[in-house]
């Protein structure tokens, strides 16, 4: 009895490890609307974004090389805290902050806006390092 | 001729840690470092000075005010005497001594007043913190050094005089200031009679300068009895621990995050109010600030700007600005350039600084934004550096 409650619980339990983020998930509306040729975000593809040089900077000019690591900002040598969850439980929980520092950093490195699909790429890997 | 006690303890005592505060106040004048130790030696001339005064009524015979005071013209007169060789010799002050005592007395209770007065108008700190604004501040400043120094001309008198009447009636003065005896004729004992040492009082006296000394210097003491390793290889320095100025939450946030959040008191409103209005080209990054916020973070920034004046440093700043002049920079500001121009260029070079943004490497308060010259402090180029 007690040990099929227990199976119960665990099937009926939603994953909630796996629940994704509501700021990813509005993202993921996003780039539907953004390509109708959206299929999913890639946690690799967001890998390479943060890595890829545009010019001088790249993601990691600031946030260094793991989203794990304090950062450093590149100009005014201002402490950054890690980007990642798993080091920062605050990161990627307030939509509009989220938004406000793509924007920011959006233009700073690429000159340009990101879309919808660079974002959840980009958050999809940094959420996923552990 | 008798060996008798002039100097009772703890006028020896006070004349010791006066000369002392007073050496010391002046060798750490004018030092945004040494400014705490300033502060002490000035606060314990000003304790010593007071207690002189009520020991002048309340002490031993020599001690008295009444036992040495000759009239106006007698000290110049004495002088007189003393250098064409007749001066008669007296047990206790003789008129010119007793002259420079009353004025190095006035002069110094001058000299810490006015002290007081400027530490609380341009730093806000201290027993008169509040009581005036920064730019009357600067005015007893003014008076400060023009105290001291007429102060410091009547110590060299006192010392000269010390030594010709020394050299005139081969005595020695200074060993009588240190054992308190002198030799004293027989005849002149009945109308100056020996002191007391008064014991008790001279422990009292030396007890309460150490303990005021612990009390002052207790913010250090950690620091001090820390290892080496984590004290960062620097002296122990007594920093001020003043009045907060305003924060907010929000500002540190937005403003806090990719570099020091610039307290508003260190530009005046027209610059803050360029910086929010050309946010979108903020040193070529766009802040992307929404309306209500940006709005918001202004109200706080024209509160606090440098014209209401809430430090020296914003006093300064506001002041050397040309009118109209609208810097976005604060390193663009007259006063910090002038400020920043003895750092040695090696200094801005070391790890720790980095960048003229980075206030926050030497000034240990720029967070807070109150920019204490107690709080300055160029870190040293440690030998085995992080970076």
């Amino acid at each position: 009895m007690e040990k099929s409650l227990v199976a119960l619980a665990l099937i009926l339990s939603p994953p909630a490890f796996a629940a994704e983020n509501p700021v990813l998930e509005s993202y993921r509306g996003a780039a539907k609307q953004e390509s109708p040729a959206f299929k999913d975000f890639s946690a690799a593809r967001g890998q390479m974004f943060y890595h890829a040089k545009s010019g001088e900077l790249s993601c990691a000019s600031c946030h260094t090389e793991s989203p794990k690591a304090e950062g450093k900002h590149a100009v005014t040598g201002k402490e950054i805290l890690p980007l990642a969850p798993s080091a920062n439980a605050g990161r990627f929980g307030d939509p509009a902050k989220v938004e406000k520092w793509f924007k920011r950093n959006c233009n700073e490195v690429l000159k340009r806006a990101c879309t919808a699909q660079e974002k959840g790429d980009f958050m999809s890997y940094v959420l996923s390092v552990k | 001729m008798k060996r008798i006690l002039v100097w009772d303890i703890p006028t020896r005592l006070f004349h010791w840690l006066l000369a002392a505060s007073f050496a010391v106040a002046w060798a750490s004048s004018g030092s945004d470092e040494w400014l705490s130790v300033h502060g002490f030696s000035g606060y314990l001339m000003l304790g010593l000075i007071v207690f002189r005064l009520i020991w002048g009524v309340a002490g031993g015979n020599y001690a008295r005010f009444s036992s040495f005071r000759h009239g106006s013209l007698a000290g110049l007169a004495y002088l007189r005497q003393l250098l064409a060789g007749h001066a008669r010799r007296h047990i206790g002050h003789n008129p010119a001594g007793a002259q420079a005592v009353f004025l190095m007395l006035a002069l110094g209770l001058a000299v810490c007043l006015t002290g007081v007065l400027t530490q609380g108008g341009e730093e806000g700190h201290g027993a008169a913190a509040g009581l005036t604004g920064v730019a009357v501040g600067r005015l007893f400043k003014e008076a400060h050094e023009i105290a001291a120094t007429l102060m410091l001309l009547v110590v060299i008198g006192h010392l000269a005089g010390v030594a010709l009447e020394s050299w005139r009636h081969r005595e020695n003065l200074p060993r009588a200031m240190i054992t308190g005896f002198k030799e004293a004729p027989d005849e002149a004992l009945d109308d100056s009679p020996a002191s007391r040492r008064y014991p008790l009082v001279g422990a009292s006296l030396l007890l309460s300068a150490i303990a005021f000394g612990l009390w002052w210097f207790s913010y250090a003491l950690p620091a001090a009895l820390a290892p080496k390793s984590t004290a960062d290889g620097a002296a122990p320095q007594v920093a001020f621990v003043g009045a907060r100025l305003p924060d907010d939450p929000q500002w540190r946030e937005e403003c806090g995050s990719c570099h020091l959040a610039f307290h508003p008191n260190l530009l005046p409103a027209r610059s803050w109010r360029k910086l929010v209005a050309e946010q979108d080209k903020h040193f070529g990054a766009d802040l992307a600030l929404d309306a209500p916020t940006a709005q918001a973070l202004l109200v706080f920034m024209e509160n606090n700007a440098a014209e209401r004046g809430p430090t020296e440093a914003a006093f300064k700043i506001e002041r050397s600005l040309r009118d109209g002049a609208t810097p976005l920079r604060i390193t663009e500001t007259p006063y910090w350039i002038k400020k920043h121009k003895e750092i040695a260029p090696a200094d801005w070079r070391l790890p720790q600084v980095d960048s003229r943004a980075n206030c926050a490497a030497c000034h240990r308060d720029a967070e807070a934004g109150t920019f204490e010259d107690a709080a300055m402090h160029i870190p040293k180029a440690a030998p085995n550096a992080r970076f």
